[in-house]
């Protein structure tokens, strides 16, 4: 996925619309920050999440770190293959990494989101 | 923050700096796993130049280091290194440190970045005749089954006859150095104290060989906690005895210390806590901080966790009422109840740290 294409959050998810549903990951800063993954807990399939509600655990060789919904919606789709392999995400986190697909969004929250222009500006106030 | 000697070499291996005590120190350089892997497998070298490091000259200063350390310093041998500790008045740990006696009249104490101020400024009022070397000497750690070959490789000698927590003086290419068979791993492996202008000449050196990769403080800590080695400011802490922290064999009960008296309660009622091994089912780890339930209860805290990569499961330390510490008894850690089980030490049972020296372990 192309990261300029993308929206994104204050706590560094990334959320795009294809095909009908919402593709959720986190972004290259969230990926730095955290280290190697080594453990990810998805959410049920059918599972209905508000916007910043805990989506899935993802665990680092460092630390242990939530990966908040970004919009309401329902959990369409999770990527399995994470949890045989979580470092996934640290070799490809705007592709093969991806965590979960939403169905059902709100579609105002989405549009709401910051988009990579804005989220480029939001990450050098927190560098 | 404070540099190390060794700073200017970081960015050559592509090394995330972090803050550590003050000190900007390479937290990582391949990643984390890998060079934990290194260490498991050939070897990696650390710098490790933040450390402090003082030097007691003659029987009065190591009679009086006698009554700051938990253990006996004047019955070291020569040539033989011994952990200690450091207490505050209270009994609270300060700091913890590794001793080397280089002779009759002189010991090495090595201790940690992060309470270097304190036990300084400890040393200097109680301990005549103590030097502190900590910003002259460089410290460059190599840790790994093959570091004995490859220190042989580069003419340590001395390799071929340093047992498991030895350590000597020794002459190389201009400089004075000390050596120590000791590490923080649990691999075999050899701390070298190098005068701060010899540092970048001895990393590089040892660092362009083929098996051979840098290391940071990530990898070091993963190695730790598989050995079950508790840190000092992290499982180590001034809220602690040395007893509490499970250093009972390194406490000489029979000799006067700063701090004993509150450890001699501790010991008669047989009533506190003990830092245990905790070992979770999956990759999921305890984390510093996570509170410990025992039945529905709290019973203590965790210090560290990390995932250990050579484990491949998630580890920990934590402090739990003496009692309830026996292996095998199970507990839930922190807000999502993760299922951790008391172990013995060590997680990982096949570090080579305490091998013989054989001499296919010196040859290439």
């Amino acid at each position: 996925m192309n990261p300029d294409t993308l929206k994104y959050t204050e706590d560094h998810e990334w959320i795009v619309e294809q095909r009908g549903l919402y593709v959720v990951g986190i972004t290259e800063y969230a990926v730095d920050e955290l280290g190697e993954i080594t453990f990810v807990e998805l959410p049920e399939v059918g599972r209905r999440l508000e916007r910043g509600e805990d989506a899935a655990v993802l665990e680092s060789v460092k630390a242990a770190s939530d990966v908040l919904c970004p919009v309401t919606g329902v959990v369409a789709e999770v990527n399995d293959i994470l949890e045989m392999e979580p470092d996934l995400i640290n070799r490809d986190t705007y592709g093969k990494g991806w965590i979960l697909k939403l169905k059902d969004v709100n579609v105002e929250e989405y549009e709401e989101l910051m988009d990579s222009r804005s989220y480029r500006g939001y990450l050098k106030t927190v560098e | 923050m404070q540099q190390t000697p060794l700073f200017e070499q970081y960015a050559k291996h592509n090394a995330r700096v972090v803050d550590f005590h003050g000190w900007a120190l390479p937290l990582q350089f391949a990643g984390i796993i890998e060079e934990h892997k290194q260490v498991r497998t050939e070897a990696g070298i650390f710098d490790c130049s933040h450390m402090g490091e003082f030097l007691f000259t003659g029987a009065d200063a190591m009679a009086a280091l006698d009554r700051l350390v938990i253990g006996s310093m004047t019955s070291l041998a020569v040539g033989k290194c011994r952990y200690t500790a450091l207490l505050h008045e209270d009994g609270g740990i300060l700091d913890d440190g590794v001793a080397l006696r280089l002779s009759e009249e002189e010991l090495l104490l090595v201790t940690n970045a992060g309470a270097l101020d304190s036990v300084a400024a400890l040393f200097q009022q109680k301990v005549p005749g103590a030097k502190n070397l900590s910003a002259d000497l460089a410290k460059i750690d190599i840790q790994g089954p093959l570091a004995p070959r490859i220190l042989s490789e580069f003419g340590f000698e001395c390799v071929r006859s340093l047992t498991f927590w030895s350590g000597a003086q020794l002459y190389r290419k201009g400089l004075d150095l000390i050596i120590t068979r000791a590490g923080y791993t649990g691999e075999w492996g050899y701390e070298i104290f190098v005068p701060n202008e010899g540092a970048a000449d001895l990393w590089q050196e040892l660092a362009a060989h083929p098996s051979v990769k840098p290391c940071g403080l990530g990898a070091r800590d993963t190695l730790r906690m598989e050995m079950g080695y508790p840190l000092s400011g992290q499982d180590l802490t001034a809220d602690r005895t040395a007893l509490e922290a499970g250093l009972d064999r390194f406490i000489a009960w029979d000799t006067d210390f700063l701090g004993k008296a509150r450890m001699e309660a501790q010991r008669d009622s047989g009533d506190y806590q003990v830092l245990t091994l905790l070992k979770s089912a999956d990759k999921r780890a305890p984390r510093h901080g996570f509170e410990l339930v025992y039945n529905g209860e709290t019973a203590g805290v965790v210090t560290s966790g990390t995932f250990g990569p050579s484990v491949n499961c998630g580890i920990g330390l934590g402090y739990v009422p003496r009692a309830l510490a026996q292996p095998g008894v199970m507990l839930e850690a922190g807000p999502r109840k993760l299922p951790v089980q008391i172990e013995t030490p060590p997680f990982y049972k096949e570090s080579t740290g305490r091998n013989r020296i054989e001499a296919h372990h010196l040859q290439p």
